[in-house]
């Protein structure tokens, strides 16, 4: 006390200018806080841009498709089955080993009408998209009516998680194995002809709720994928 | 000068604790690894939008088409906000931003363990549906965000840290003198 009384005469100054360097202190933080939050602002429109850009707009939906453009359709029987993959996806693999000739026999009994979405949900398990290329050259197949037995060599043939996938060259050699004319099919592939397909095919698999694969939809509902939970299922729905 | 003097004559260490002296490097140390989380999460998220929104579809809180709007703003957000505090700008605004997200993360991570969703948190990608036969482990997560929580908050209120815009800048924000005081 004693000394701020002895320095008193200097004071007045000093609590000036602590004001002003705190007025400085005070417009610095609402400036750099202007800052940060400007940059949050702009970093989180231009994410919404981008992926405003990236939407699937128009595409073309290959042969078989339903009309929604949603999937590839075999059958004509009363119960509705929509079953979603990934051709990457090993559990897909193992459901389509395990069930995938149930669902066949019900198609061919005429007991059932199959959509399969090959959705492109783990691109980020290869190096090359290959989840989305696979799924577009499925397209491919299903514009010859092949899609069913190119699907099946697509997950013989699986690659593992995390490895480059298949190369386009081999996606051709694929179809080629199961009889489809090579030179259409390379075409078809390099053009990319339906990977706005493939898009459409995953975003509306997400908006309809379906977040992994595999999927399975019985009459629109849910169910184990496995052979038995899906026959009874289509049982109960009368088919 | 007086008013440096006056500071500097203020902040001895008391009781000869070494605190006084680690607390600021702690605190950058705490600012770089928020940011590290930040641009890591953001970074492992940007390069595919659409499956960022769908993992936050996947939490089944918001509709489809909000989900992919926070989906693909999210990892760009994440990514700035990696970005200001590796500088240390607005520290503080900053880690009360990143203890805002980290908060509403949680709720969302309890909320899909309360309704028994068997999803990843898609917190460094991924995310959606976990295949069958594979535990969900929001333990795990909640707990890691909490730990990262702690850094914010530890940044909340020491603010103030070496190797920073701020530091540059000159003071801490929103730290006013009398709390510098009072901190030491």
């Amino acid at each position: 006390m004693t000394d701020r009384n002895r320095k008193g005469q200097r004071r007045p100054a000093r609590v000036v200018r602590e004001e002003m360097a705190r007025e400085r202190r005070r417009k610095r933080t609402l400036w750099t806080s202007v800052g940060a939050v400007i940059v949050l602002i702009i970093a989180g429109l231009i994410g919404w841009g981008v992926s405003a850009s990236q939407d699937s707009g128009d595409f073309t939906p290959p042969g078989g498709a339903n009309p929604e453009g949603t999937g590839i359709v075999l059958g004509s029987g009363p119960v509705n089955v929509d079953v979603y993959e990934d051709f990457i996806c090993p559990i897909c693999r193992t459901f389509e080993q395990q069930a995938g000739g149930t669902l066949d026999q019900l198609v061919a009994q005429n007991k059932v009408r199959v959509t399969y979405h090959p959705v492109a949900f783990l691109n980020r398990f290869s190096s090359t998209e290959y989840s989305t290329r696979s799924s577009a050259a499925s397209g491919c197949a299903a514009q010859s009516g092949k899609f069913r037995d190119y699907a099946k060599a697509l997950f013989d043939r699986q690659p593992p998680e995390g490895s480059a996938g298949l190369s386009d060259d081999q996606l051709v050699e694929v179809a080629t194995s199961i009889g489809l004319a090579g030179d259409s099919f390379r075409n078809c592939v390099r053009k990319n002809t339906f990977e706005k397909w493939t898009e459409h095919v995953t975003d509306e698999a997400a908006r309809a709720g379906v977040t992994g694969t595999p999927t399975v939809l019985v009459a629109g509902k849910q169910v184990q994928a496995s052979a038995e939970a899906i026959t009874a299922a289509v049982a109960a729905a009368g088919g | 000068m007086t008013v440096t003097e006056r500071t500097t004559a203020s902040t001895p260490a008391p009781g000869g604790s070494r605190w006084p002296a680690v607390r600021p490097w702690l605190g950058t140390a705490a600012r770089l690894g928020l940011a590290a989380v930040w641009l890591t999460a953001g970074g492992s998220k940007v390069g595919d939008l659409a499956a960022s929104g769908r993992a936050v579809n996947a939490y089944k809180i918001f509709p489809y088409d909000l989900a992919v709007v926070i989906g693909a703003a999210l990892p760009f957000v994440e990514l700035a906000l990696g970005l200001i505090l590796l500088v240390g700008l607005a520290t503080r605004l900053a880690a009360g931003i990143s203890a805002g997200l980290l908060v509403i993360f949680i709720a969302g991570i309890a909320s899909a363990w309360a309704r028994g969703l068997a999803i990843d948190c898609g917190c460094f990608g991924s995310g959606g549906d976990l295949a069958a036969g594979q535990d969900p482990t929001y333990g795990t997560e909640v707990l890691r965000d909490l730990g990262f929580l702690v850094l914010a908050g530890f940044l909340l209120r020491w603010p103030r840290t070496p190797l920073s815009v701020d530091a540059a800048l000159g003071r801490p924000p929103e730290a006013p003198e009398e709390e510098e005081e009072s901190d030491d």
